[in-house]
C-alpha cells in the first residue's frame, strides 16, 4: 500500500531545455545605421535559418526585442513582410532599454520574438486608393505597409504618403523618399518648423490632408479609399475627424496605437484597456474599435 | 461521472498514498485579534495537519501556479553573444488537497487565458500538468458570493472532489488518475439514501449565502457608468497596495525585470506578478502615465475582471471568493462596489 | 580587476566612489561591508577610494559620492557641500541621508536647547535640527532604508554603471508583504505603514511580526488620509500612529500635521 504512484509521469515539463524556447529566437545585429541624433535603423537576422524563413509577419505587427539583462520591448516591423526574419527596426533612443540598445555594435545577438499582434490588412485594399498618414515616429510602423503596397504598386489604385514631423532634422527615412515617389504615389512632407536648407512646407499635417480632401469627389473618396494613421494622440484626433467628415467610414480608417506592454501575447495585462488587449487585439485597430476603447486615444 | 463513498478513516490512506508527492493543503496560521481562525496554503506531510473545515484561506494556492516572483531565464553572457537557459520550473508534482470550488474554478478561468495559443504560458502550464486535485466542499462565508458568480460548484477541472457526510465522504471521481488510486482503497457505491444526503449538503450550504452581487447585464451598466461618481469614491479610499490583486485566485498581471550580475558574467529574466491599482502600472517608457489616479484603476479592475473577460469568454474573471474584500484594509469590495455602480451609493463604511 | 569590463560588447566603466557619514550610526556602510561573499563583486564593479570603514587611504576624486546621515552640525553641512563639488553624483545612502531619520526625532521639541541639555548633559556640543541632504544640496539618487538593504544598493550600482534606470518600486509595502503570505498585521490588532510606505525591502519587518515603521518614506501617492480612517476604525490610538509617521522623517509633513490636530482635541 505504501507504494502509492509518484504523479511525476504527469509533469509535462522536460524541465530544463535550451535555445529558442518561450517563443523567442537570437538574432545578431547585423548593421545599424544612424537616421537622426535620436533614431537608429537596426538591422536583425534571426540565427537559426528555418526560424528565418519561417517568420512571417504582416505590415503594422510588432515583435518583442530583448537585451538580456537590461530589458526588453515592442517594437513595430519597419521592413516589407517579403523580408521575412531579415527584419529592419527604426528605434528612438528613449528609455534605458533603447539606450543600451543603441549603444550595441553590429555582431552583437540579441533575443527577438513575435511576430505579434494585429496588421494593417493591406491585402484586403487591393484595388481601393491607399492614404497614409503619419506623424513624427508614427512613420515607423508605417513604412512596412508602405514598403508592402510599393511592392505590390500596381494592385492599388491612388497612393498618398502624407508626413508631418517637428524639424525637418527629424525627419525619418528621408533617404528613401525618392525612391518611394518613383512608384507613382503622392508624397506629401511637412514639418512644424523649418530650419536651414528646407524648401517643402511648413505646418500641419491637416493642412496638406485638407488639400488632398478638396481635389475629387467626396463621395469617389468615401467610397474607394482606405485610411492608415499613425501618430501622436493629438493627431490622431484631428486627422481622424477630418477622415469622418469627409465621409470615410469607421471600418476603414486604421490606427496604430500604443501601451505599456511587457508580454506581447496577451498574458501580462499590461497593456489591457478594459477589454482590450492592445498587443494581441491591436496595436492595429479600425477606428470604429477604438470608439469603444474607452480612454484609448 | 463516477461517485463513490469512502470512510474518513480511509481518507487518511488516500492521503498516504499521495504523500510520495508533496501536497499542499489549509492549514491554520493564526488567530486575529478578534479570534477568528486565520488558515492560509501550505506544505503538509500528515492528514492531521490539514484543516479541511477552514473557512476561507487569506491567499490562494497562488505559488503553486502563478508564483509571485519567478526567474524565467538566465542567461550566460560570452562576449557579444550569450546561452539563454529557461527552467519551467516544474520537476516534481504537486497534490493541492482541499480547494474549495471557487479556486478550483479559478484555475479553469485561468486556463483560458494562460494555457490559450498560440503563445501559452509555459511556466504556468508546466505547473498545471503536473497537478492533482482534491476538491473539498465548503460552508460559505458572509464574503463568499459565488454562487453569483456560478462558481460554486466544480464541473470540472479536479481529480476528484470530496464532500463530508457524517464520517463519511461523498466522492465525485473525475479524472482516471483518481480513480486508479482509489482502487487501492474500501470505498462503497452510493446508495439513494446517500444520494438524498447529498442532495441535503447541497440545499444546506446554498442557504448559507448572505452576500448578493447582480450580475445581470453588468457588462452594459459598467459601460454606461464609466463616469458615475461612484468610481472617484472608491478610489478616494484605495489605498493602491495591491492586497486585493496579490490575494485573488484570478488575477495574473504580471510586470517584468531584467537584471544583470555584478561580475557581468550572467543575466536574468525575473517575473513579479503586478497588480492594475498600482500606480506606474499603465505607465509608459516615455514616462506618461494612462491611468494616474487611482479611482481609474480601480475601475479597470472591475472593467477587466466583469466586463472585458465576459465579453472574451462569456464569464467573469472573478469566482466569488471574497478574499479581496476580506483582505482590504478601506473595506473596498466585489458586492458592494458592483451594487454601487448599479445605481446605489457608496455607503460609508 | 585593472581590465575594462565588458557588457555584450559595451564598455562598462568602474567609477571611482567615495563612502561619507553625517550624523548617523554608520549601520547602512557596515551593511555595505557585512556579506563578504558578494564583497569581491562590488569591488570589481567600484574602484573604492575613500571609505572611512573600511580602508586606511583617503582621495577626494571620487565620481560617485555616497552619503549616510543626516546634517546636524554646521561642520556637516560644510564638508557636505565639499562633497557635492568633488562627485559628479551625490547618493543618499539611508534614510538619515534621505529624511533625516532617527535623527529628525529632535525636531519635533520647540526648545532645542532642553534637548541638547537632556542628551549630553553638561557637555554640550553644537547641534542644530537633524536635515536630510537635501536641504542643503541637490541629490542625485536616494537610497531607502533603515538600514539599506545590500542587495539593493548592490542592483543599483550595477544598473548605475551599465547606464540603466535606476526605478525604486512605487507601490507600497502591502504588495510584497502578502506576496510573503504573511498574516496582516491589522488582523493582529497591531498599527502598520506597509499600506503607505515604498516597497523595496521585501517586507522585511512585517514579515518577522513587527508592524512597519516607514523607514523609506512614502510611496507616491500614498493614501494616508484611509490609512488615518483604518487605524482609527480599528480602535487603535491615533497616537501610536504617530509615533510611526514620525520616526524616520519620510513622512514629517503629514506627521505633524497629525500632531497638531492629537493637541487641538486635547
Amino acid at each position: 500500500m505504501s507504494k502509492g504512484p509518484c504523479l511525476e509521469k504527469c509533469s509535462s515539463g522536460k524541465g530544463r531545455s535550451h535555445g529558442h524556447d518561450d517563443f523567442s529566437h537570437m538574432a545578431e545585429i547585423t548593421n545599424v545605421y544612424s537616421l537622426t541624433a535620436t533614431e537608429k535603423l537596426y538591422q536583425i537576422q534571426i540565427i537559426d535559418a528555418d526560424a528565418r524563413r519561417d517568420f512571417y509577419f504582416q505590415p503594422g505587427q510588432f515583435v518583442m526585442l530583448e537585451v538580456p539583462g537590461i530589458g526588453e520591448a515592442p517594437f513595430s516591423i519597419s521592413s516589407s513582410p517579403s523580408r521575412r526574419g531579415d527584419i529592419e527596426l527604426c528605434i528612438r533612443a528613449a528609455g534605458t532599454m533603447t539606450n543600451f540598445l543603441s549603444r550595441l555594435e553590429r555582431g552583437v545577438m540579441i533575443g527577438i520574438s513575435g511576430p505579434f499582434g494585429t496588421a494593417f490588412p493591406v491585402a484586403d485594399m487591393v484595388g481601393s486608393d491607399v492614404l497614409l498618414l503619419a506623424g513624427g515616429l508614427g512613420i515607423v510602423p508605417l513604412r512596412s505597409p508602405i514598403m508592402a503596397v510599393l511592392e505590390n504598386r500596381s494592385r492599388y489604385g491612388r497612393v498618398d504618403i502624407m508626413y508631418g514631423a517637428r524639424r525637418p532634422s527629424e525627419l525619418l527615412f528621408g533617404y528613401q523618399h525618392a525612391m518611394w515617389r518613383q512608384f507613382d504615389i503622392g508624397l506629401e512632407v511637412i514639418v512644424d518648423e523649418g530650419e536651414e536648407g528646407w524648401q517643402g512646407p511648413v505646418g500641419r499635417i491637416t493642412e496638406i490632408l485638407q488639400k488632398r480632401l478638396a481635389q475629387g469627389e467626396r463621395r469617389k473618396f468615401a467610397k474607394e479609399t482606405n485610411a492608415i494613421v499613425c501618430g501622436p494622440p493629438v493627431m490622431f484626433k484631428f486627422v481622424c475627424d477630418m477622415l469622418l467628415q469627409a465621409g470615410l467610414p469607421m471600418e476603414k480608417i486604421f490606427v496604430s496605437l500604443e501601451r505599456r506592454m511587457h508580454c506581447g501575447r496577451g498574458k501580462c495585462c499590461r497593456c489591457n484597456i478594459g477589454s482590450t488587449y492592445t498587443c494581441v487585439d491591436g496595436p492595429v485597430f479600425d477606428y470604429w474599435s477604438v470608439l469603444n476603447l474607452k480612454e484609448a486615444i | 461521472m463516477i461517485f463513490k463513498i469512502i470512510a474518513a478513516r480511509e481518507l487518511a490512506l488516500f492521503f498516504d498514498i499521495l504523500a510520495v508527492n508533496k501536497i499542499v493543503g489549509p492549514v491554520k496560521k493564526g488567530s486575529a485579534a478578534d479570534g477568528r481562525a486565520l488558515y492560509d496554503f501550505d506544505v503538509v506531510y500528515d492528514l492531521a495537519e490539514l484543516s479541511l473545515d477552514f473557512d476561507q484561506t487569506i491567499h490562494p494556492a497562488k505559488k503553486y501556479f502563478l508564483p509571485y516572483l519567478e526567474e524565467t531565464c538566465s542567461f550566460a553572457i560570452r562576449d557579444k553573444g550569450w546561452e539563454k537557459e529557461v527552467d519551467y520550473g516544474a520537476y516534481r508534482p504537486v497534490v493541492l488537497f482541499g480547494l474549495h470550488a471557487c479556486d478550483i474554478n479559478a484555475l479553469n478561468k485561468l486556463d483560458k487565458v494562460l494555457l490559450a495559443e498560440p503563445y501559452p504560458n509555459r511556466f504556468y502550464a508546466a505547473k498545471r500538468a503536473s497537478m492533482f486535485i482534491v476538491g473539498h466542499s465548503c460552508q460559505p462565508t458572509p464574503a463568499c458570493f459565488c454562487h453569483a458568480m456560478g462558481t460554486d460548484s466544480v464541473l470540472q477541472g479536479c481529480d476528484l472532489f470530496l464532500t463530508p457526510m457524517g464520517d463519511e465522504y461523498f466522492v465525485e471521481i473525475f479524472s482516471s488518475r483518481a480513480y486508479h488510486i482509489l482502487e487501492n482503497l474500501n470505498l462503497r457505491e452510493p446508495g439513494s439514501k446517500d444520494h438524498k444526503l447529498f442532495q441535503e449538503a447541497v440545499e444546506a450550504r446554498k442557504n448559507l449565502f448572505t452576500a448578493e452581487v447582480d450580475t445581470s447585464d453588468l457588462t452594459k451598466i459598467l459601460d454606461m457608468e464609466f463616469d458615475s461618481p461612484v468610481w472617484d469614491q472608491w478610489g478616494e479610499k484605495c489605498l493602491s497596495c495591491g492586497t486585493c490583486a496579490q490575494v485573488c485566485p484570478t488575477c495574473y498581471c504580471y510586470g517584468v525585470e531584467e537584471v544583470v550580475a555584478m561580475d557581468m558574467a550572467s543575466a536574468g529574466k525575473i517575473r513579479q506578478l503586478y497588480s492594475c491599482n498600482l500606480l506606474d502600472f499603465a505607465e509608459v517608457a516615455g514616462g506618461h502615465n494612462f491611468r494616474p489616479e487611482s479611482r481609474g484603476r480601480l475601475k479597470y479592475r472591475y472593467y477587466h475582471k466583469h466586463r472585458g473577460f465576459v465579453e472574451a469568454f462569456e464569464e467573469a474573471l472573478c469566482v466569488g471568493c471574497g478574499r479581496c474584500g476580506t483582505n482590504c484594509l478601506a473595506d473596498i469590495n466585489v458586492p458592494e462596489v458592483i451594487a454601487s455602480v448599479r445605481g446605489g451609493e457608496v455607503e460609508d463604511v | 580587476m585593472k581590465d575594462e569590463k565588458k557588457y555584450l560588447g559595451v564598455a562598462v566603466p568602474r567609477p571611482r566612489v567615495g563612502f561619507f557619514e553625517l550624523s548617523s550610526c554608520e549601520g547602512c556602510q557596515l551593511q555595505l561591508l557585512n556579506n563578504e561573499a558578494s564583497l569581491l563583486d562590488f569591488l570589481g564593479l567600484v574602484e573604492i577610494v575613500n571609505f572611512r570603514e573600511g580602508m586606511k587611504e583617503a582621495a577626494d576624486d571620487y565620481q560617485i559620492a555616497f552619503v549616510e546621515g543626516s546634517v546636524t552640525r554646521a561642520d556637516e553641512e560644510e564638508r557636505l557641500h565639499k562633497i557635492r563639488r568633488n562627485a559628479d553624483l551625490v547618493v543618499a545612502l539611508g534614510s538619515c541621508a534621505c529624511f533625516g531619520g532617527v535623527n529628525q526625532l529632535k525636531n519635533r521639541f520647540q526648545d532645542q536647547e532642553w534637548v541638547k541639555k537632556e542628551v549630553y548633559g553638561n557637555h554640550p556640543i553644537a547641534s542644530q535640527e537633524a536635515r536630510p541632504l537635501s536641504a542643503f544640496i541637490k541629490v542625485d539618487l536616494e537610497i531607502y532604508g533603515c538600514p539599506i538593504k545590500k542587495e539593493e544598493v548592490e542592483r543599483i550600482v550595477t544598473n548605475l554603471v551599465l547606464g540603466k534606470a535606476v526605478n525604486h518600486p512605487k507601490y507600497p509595502i502591502c504588495m510584497e508583504c502578502k506576496a510573503k503570505e504573511n498574516i496582516c498585521l491589522f488582523e493582529l490588532g497591531e498599527p502598520c505603514l506597509g499600506p503607505i510606505t515604498r516597497a523595496g525591502c521585501d517586507a522585511w519587518c512585517p514579515s518577522n511580526r513587527l508592524g512597519c515603521w516607514g523607514c523609506r518614506g512614502p510611496a507616491p501617492e500614498a493614501n494616508i488620509a484611509e490609512l488615518k480612517r483604518i487605524v482609527a476604525k480599528r480602535k487603535i490610538p491615533l497616537e501610536r500612529l504617530l509615533d510611526r509617521l514620525e520616526c524616520f522623517g519620510g513622512f514629517a509633513g503629514e506627521a505633524g500635521k497629525l500632531r497638531l490636530a492629537l493637541e487641538a482635541a486635547k
